[in-house]
């Protein structure tokens, strides 16, 4: 087992966020976290990856577990390079201080873009690339210290279909490289169907569903089929 | 009407309350920012390039408007005291009174302004922006306190650089205004500048560095707390600069009483 999330609780405002949640993720597996907007798949993202802190419940992962993530709008450096952002951790980082000589630097940053497909691109700033290239180097940034445990908030959003394939065929691959466990919490089928094991699906704080991905799309659980079919008929009212 | 009133009054304590929870919040979090920034000093982690880059725009950045302002400044006062001194038969006083002005109150000020309206507010924008696009929430991500990497060098570069921007603008201000009494009151820049020694006393000059080194840690720990608590979106960076640049020169205007209360009164 890599990660565990056991029983958190997140409240804002006195507004239940996230309520009793609960699940595993093992090496070398996908978990997607689906829903509507503002159903807490962010919040709990924020929590595995420690922005936020939980009222109740604990993440339990290894003591030597390196958790990365990659965000939504990317969340590059805007005043670093392509190279001086995903190097970062590796010369800001305490611990790693000094660890790496500058050729070894430039080798791991080299190595993580050429496994994200950008290559040539390093002295690039973020405002100079596309949304989708902008994805990868964070995606690049998010793997350079090698982790075991990858979040992924809303990877393929605001991209065009073909670029999507592209970002999920990159989280299937990373996770085959690292054999990380990996939560990408999406909206998007596509993402599920390509890049995800299993699932779980929040609304109003609570799992409603959590099986595999052929079971979400089977129509049983009546929280799923709304979402699948994208209907406003349904037990979920999205005015919520 | 009675109702509208309750209604007014109820609205307005609410209003007053906000505010006053808004001022301890940042208050709280300045300090608590303060006493990080400080941990990370001591335990000599300092990211010195970063504090290099800092400090050229501490220096560079706030300096032309910085010797505008102060040069202006002391133009005026000049052109309005010599004249006057000259009539009195006091002008040979003129630049002893320029030296006490400039050194004691208006250069460490007026430089205190320029870097705020420079410096400081962007150093606000700037942080605000990094946290409302997840550049902050990325960094704690990646395991790099954003205090230690962002806070602590601007705060280094404040605290050493200002009373450099200071000294600059002083001498600038009073070269300035050696002139203006040479045009405006025929006072020869040899008196000008005989009259300016008896007016300079080490002592001036040391408070004057200490004040201006506390004014640029305060403005950079200002700004850079104010920017890095923003949450939501451009309107809060806005915000955040306004609320940074009011909070700096209201610190600043403390700073200079408490010093003028400790050392002159």
């Amino acid at each position: 087992m890599t990660l565990e999330v056991k029983n958190l609780v997140k409240t804002f405002d006195k507004r239940k966020i996230l309520n009793n949640i609960s699940f595993k993720v093992e090496n070398g597996e996908t978990l997607g976290v689906i829903g509507f907007s503002g159903s807490g798949k962010s919040t709990l993202l924020k929590i595995i990856a420690g922005i936020l802190y939980e009222d109740s419940g604990s993440i339990i992962f290894p003591k030597d577990s390196e958790v990365a993530m990659a965000f939504q709008y990317s969340a590059l450096f805007d005043f670093l390079s392509v190279y001086e952002n995903i190097a970062f951790p590796l010369v800001e980082r305490k611990e790693l201080r000094g660890k790496y000589t500058q050729e070894e630097i430039s080798k791991i940053v080299h190595e993580k873009l050429r496994m994200v497909g950008l290559e040539g691109i390093e002295d690039k700033y973020p405002s100079e690339l596309s949304g989708g290239m902008q994805k990868r180097v964070g995606f690049a940034r998010a793997i350079v210290t090698n982790p075991n445990i990858i979040l992924y908030d809303e990877p393929t959003a605001g991209l065009d279909p073909v670029t999507s394939t592209m970002i999920e065929n990159y989280i299937v691959q990373l996770k085959k490289d690292l054999n990380a466990a990996c939560v990408v919490v999406t909206h998007q089928l596509s993402t599920i169907k390509r890049a995800v094991d299993k699932v779980i699906m929040l609304y109003q704080g609570d799992i409603v569903f959590r099986g595999s991905v052929e079971e979400l799309l089977s129509g049983v659980n009546p929280y799923a089929k709304q979402f699948v079919n994208a209907s406003i008929q349904g037990p979920m009212n999205i005015a919520t | 009407m009675f109702e509208l009133n309750k209604t007014l009054t109820y609205q307005g304590l609410v209003l007053f309350w906000k505010q006053i929870k808004d001022f301890l919040i940042t208050l709280g979090e300045i300090g608590v920012n303060f006493s990080r920034v400080v941990r990370y000093i001591l335990n000599l982690r300092i990211n010195i390039s970063e504090t290099i880059e800092q400090s050229k725009r501490f220096a560079f950045d706030s300096l032309p408007i910085s010797l505008t302002i102060v040069g202006m400044t002391s133009i005026i006062i000049a052109m309005q005291l010599a004249p006057e001194l000259a009539r009195q038969g006091g002008a040979s006083y003129t630049g002893m009174l320029s030296a006490l002005v400039m050194v004691r109150e208006l250069a460490a000020v007026m430089s205190g302004f320029a870097i705020i309206s420079m410096v400081g507010s962007s150093f606000a924008s700037e942080i605000a922006s990094m946290a409302v696009t997840e550049q902050l929430s990325a960094m704690k991500v990646l395991r790099v306190d954003p205090i230690e990497y962002l806070i602590v060098p601007r705060f280094c570069a404040g605290v050493l650089f200002m009373p450099v921007v200071f000294i600059i603008s002083a001498t600038f201000g009073l070269a300035c205004a050696g002139l203006v009494s040479n045009q405006t009151a025929d006072l020869s820049l040899l008196n000008y500048v005989t009259s300016m020694w008896h007016g300079l006393y080490v002592r001036d000059i040391f408070i004057a560095i200490l004040k201006s080194s506390f004014f640029g840690g305060t403005i950079a720990l200002i700004s850079c707390s104010c920017g890095y608590a923003t949450r939501g979106g451009a309107k809060e960076v806005g915000l955040a600069t306004t609320k940074a640049v009011v909070w700096s020169f209201l610190a600043i205007a403390m700073w200079d009483f408490i010093f003028a209360s400790i050392f002159y009164l």
